[in-house]
């Protein structure tokens, strides 16, 4: 177990020899491990959401879908996971989703390790406990550093924090979007995506 | 007990006057009046009595939303305006009309079910609501402006994510036909609320909601979402997002044959222009808040105005398709209605106007040079906006104009008057609005249905009658691989009987036409009407889709049965509250006979439930004809089933009582209406 893992990220169960900086190292069936130069390591996401914004009509199924389905029927965009960017005279409609960084500045500042890597579900997506979660907003000041708007959210009702989890592997906002703007982008190997590969959006 | 989900509790009142801001409780109306046309008919009959003008400072602006909005069921983006409606005429009476688009969750997360505005501003304001609260701010800088002006100054102000409400030059200037319009197209038309607007000194209503609409049943709400979406549409194919990527699907909008983007079905040089990606012009669906089907188009390109298309949009300018048969529609019929989306004017009255206008010419009731219009030229750039500058304006022939085409006919009279009566129906005091969409009595082309008749005549606006109903006979002509308007009665008639036995309870109302093929059968228009309100009452009171809803016809399966338990069941997941289908038709009957009971009390009389002579007199496609005795003997079915009087057409007390309006009941007593 190399010293410089650090606690935080949270990889318990992955026992890995140390690898050079910044290379990716496949070893059996385990995920792959990247090593960045400030010694991070973060198992990649598995399962990414990806958007194709050139026929995304701004319904907002998506956003509206994922508040009902994750805050217990509080159904707000304020509360979605994914959200919806309009420009309306230019026409131009991004939905805006988690990226599931490959080195993920929100789950590195969290201060209580609430910010973990799902590895039960198998998506390995970078999801919030909310029982650890202490609200102090800090994964979404990181996130806004590189991508506007944060997409970890702050939930005022609850005091916690909220982000995308991908829905337990079955993300509904892929599932309810009426066009077919959203997929889903799977790998067993782990995807290079989100930060550092796309640096702001 | 409180719902547990659906509404948000509060009605925020605004007396633009005194510059009053209060709230009251939703609950002092729903869950009765369910929401949107029910609540603001209900908050009608309390405030505003028959003696207040539409422009009057003491009528009401309502803008109600009703439970479902701003949760995730399908097509929940809408909801109502009403008040007294100027553009009703010769007398001014209560009047609805939908909107789509974004503004009505905003309205609900800020925190509010519905908007009241009464009064009137000494100085050009704007409305500013922001979860739980709103001020009224000054608007001086805004006045003049055009429509999209006007929301790029307060998304300046108050953040892109603000959905605004906002009236062009044509509510400014009181126009009776001005709309209040939001986004780049969505719109409050028929009524004339624009000018309602105008005349309180509101030029526009902003709001951005961070709040949230809680839902009772969030997975029950999941599941009903799920099958809406199946049965309206599939995902689109990645090549083109227009076709579904199941094979052979069909969107389900008016039986089958439209769908995904409405610019699709308009061929010519704009269509070209967008389909060719090499020209900088594009058109790509665009949803009203949580649409399953997305049925506009959004179209942008280097030198015109961008916006949404839809149908009030693309058929307003018809004219220049002729005017140019080279082009079809062209980028002339794009920016004409853009135009009058920017001067705030309703474009389905214009698509009377402007062919009356040109008949008149013809006629030669009307000189060029004293119109100031080049009449020759109707179909150019040149004649719609010279029009429709003048018309916001209210300059010269605009002034008339302004005032609705039938009331402009009838100031005219004669002829003039005459000619206007083929694109306005309704004979009698409540009339002022133009065909929407289906043609009666056959003519110009088409089929007489005796339905659509007596729909006509007993509504308070034009009867929405391209929608419901009519979506089953468009249906059943798709699937025998006809169109709406060639298709054979005697064709159809096998295809709808299925789909009318589980809409209407009998098979035999598919047979709008005697099997002799040479009359009419109105056996069966009053129950089948009354039907079709309860439908059309309860979609504007829970507020969803007029398009989507009710779904009476499919178009994927072999019996085309509907579906008429949707809406229920998304009111029962959302709000927690078990409703079942014949219980919301009891609600839907006493909201209509609410509706009905505002209207009499404004003098609505069984005389003003009428058509014009030359509905009567024109055979339709098969040599049949509308009779007035049928009309009339329809008529009396239908008062007597809805428990009206026959003789007069006004609700009586019992059957006030028994519907639980017994406040109602006793102001029409006051009034002298019922003994």
């Amino acid at each position: 177990m190399p010293q410089e893992v650090n606690r935080r990220t949270f990889l318990k169960g992955i026992t890995l020899g140390a690898f050079g900086l910044g290379s990716v190292v496949a070893v059996g069936n385990l995920l792959e491990i990247l090593t960045f130069p400030n010694g991070q390591k973060v198992a990649l996401a598995k399962m990414v959401i990806l958007a194709d914004k050139s026929i995304c009509s701004g319904c907002r199924v998506c956003e509206i879908v994922c508040a009902n389905f994750n805050s217990g029927g509080r159904n707000s965009p304020s509360l979605s996971r994914i959200i919806m960017e309009k420009e309306i005279m230019g026409g131009d409609y991004q939905p805006k989703v988690c990226h599931q960084c490959a080195d993920p500045p929100c789950l590195k500042v969290c201060p209580v390790t609430a910010l973990q890597v799902d590895k039960q579900r198998g998506t390995y997506a970078r999801i919030i406990d909310e029982r650890a979660c202490i609200g102090c907003q800090k994964c979404v000041e990181a996130c806004k550093q590189y991508f506007r708007p944060s997409r970890p959210r702050y939930d005022a009702q609850k005091r916690r924090s909220v982000k995308c989890h991908l829905c337990f592997g079955d993300p509904q906002c892929v599932k309810y979007c009426p066009l077919g703007v959203l997929r889903v982008e799977k790998s067993d190997k782990g995807l290079m995506v989100g930060y550092p590969i796309i640096q702001e959006d | 007990m409180k719902p547990q989900g659906g509404w948000v509790g509060k009605i925020l009142r605004v007396d633009l006057t005194s510059g009053k801001i209060s709230e009251q409780s939703t609950y002092d109306y729903v869950p009765k009046f369910m929401g949107g046309r029910g609540l603001g008919a209900k908050i009608c009959w309390d405030e505003v009595p028959p003696e207040v003008g539409a422009f009057d400072p003491e009528n009401r602006l309502i803008l109600a939303t009703g439970p479902l909005q701003g949760t995730l069921a399908p097509t929940s983006g809408r909801f109502m305006v009403l008040g007294k409606a100027p553009q009703t005429g010769p007398v001014e009476s209560f009047c609805r009309s939908g909107v789509g688009g974004h503004f009505a969750p905003e309205l609900k997360w800020a925190g509010y079910d519905a908007v009241i505005i009464q009064g009137k501003a000494p100085k050009p304001v704007y409305l500013w609501i922001t979860d739980h609260k709103a001020e009224i701010l000054d608007a001086a800088r805004l006045w003049g402006l055009d429509t999209y002006q006007t929301q790029q100054m307060i998304w300046k102000l108050h953040g892109p994510k603000t959905r605004v409400m906002v009236i062009g030059r044509a509510g400014e200037t009181k126009s009776r036909i001005a709309c209040i319009l939001t986004d780049t197209g969505d719109a409050s038309g028929q009524g004339g609320f624009g000018g309602v607007m105008g005349s309180k000194n509101l030029k526009a209503i902003a709001v951005r909601g961070t709040g949230t609409v809680n839902v009772a049943r969030p997975k029950d709400l999941m599941e009903i979402t799920h099958h809406i979406q199946k049965l309206f549409s599939r995902k689109s194919l990645r090549s083109d997002p227009y076709q579904p990527e199941e094979k052979n699907f069909k969107y389900n909008i008016w039986g089958g044959e439209y769908g995904r983007g409405s610019l699709s079905l308009l061929p010519g040089e704009l269509l070209d222009l967008c389909n060719n990606p090499s020209s900088g012009y594009s058109q790509t669906p665009d949803g009203c808040f949580a649409c399953p089907v997305s049925c506009r188009s959004r179209v942008k390109g280097p030198d015109i105005t961008p916006g949404v298309a839809f149908c009030a949009q693309s058929y307003m300018y018809l004219e220049s398709m002729v005017h140019q048969p080279e082009k079809g529609y062209s980028k002339v019929t794009w920016q004409a209605a853009k135009l009058c989306d920017l001067y705030g004017i309703n474009a389905y009255d214009l698509m009377a106007i402007i062919p009356w206008l040109s008949d008149c010419f013809r006629e030669k009731l009307i000189k060029e040079e004293e119109v100031g219009l080049p009449m020759k030229e109707i179909g150019s750039w040149d004649f719609i906006h010279k029009l429709l500058h003048k018309m916001a304006n209210r300059e010269g022939i605009g002034d008339l104009l302004a005032e609705g085409g039938q009331r402009a006919a009838a100031k005219l009279g004669g002829k003039a008057e005459k000619l206007s009566r083929m694109y306005y129906p309704r004979a009698g005091k409540f009339a002022g609005y133009r065909e929407h969409w289906v043609y009666l009595g056959g003519f110009p082309t088409g089929y007489a249905v005796p339905q659509l008749a007596l729909m006509w005549v007993l509504d308070n606006r034009d009867a929405l009658v391209s929608h419901s109903y009519i979506s089953a006979l468009w249906g059943a002509a798709f699937t025998v691989g006809q169109n709406a308007l060639t298709a054979v009665p005697e064709k159809i008639i096998p295809v709808l009987k299925p789909v009318m036995k589980a809409a209407y309870g009998s098979a035999e109302a598919a047979e709008f036409v005697r099997p002799d093929g040479k009359n009419l059968n109105w056996k069966w228009a009053a129950p089948v009407v009354k039907r079709y309100h309860e439908h059309s009452l309860l979609k504007d009171c829970y507020v969803l889709c007029d398009i989507l809803f009710p779904f009476l016809f499919n178009a994927n399966t072999p019996d085309h049965v509907g579906d008429l338990t949707l809406e229920s069941r998304i009111f029962s997941a959302v709000t927690g509250m078990e409703m079942k289908v014949e219980d919301s038709y009891k609600i839907g009957e006493m909201i209509n006979t609410l509706e009905r009971a505002l209207a009499a009390r404004d003098g609505r009389t069984r005389k003003d439930d009428n058509l014009y002579d030359i509905y009567f007199e024109k055979e339709d496609a098969g040599g049949r004809k509308y009779k007035r005795e049928d009309l009339e003997r329809a008529k009396s079915d239908y008062y007597r089933l809805m428990g009206w009087d026959v003789k007069t057409g006004t609700p009586t007390g019992p059957t006030l009582e028994k519907l639980g309006l017994k406040e109602v009941a006793e102001g029409l007593e006051k009034r002298g209406l019922i003994k």
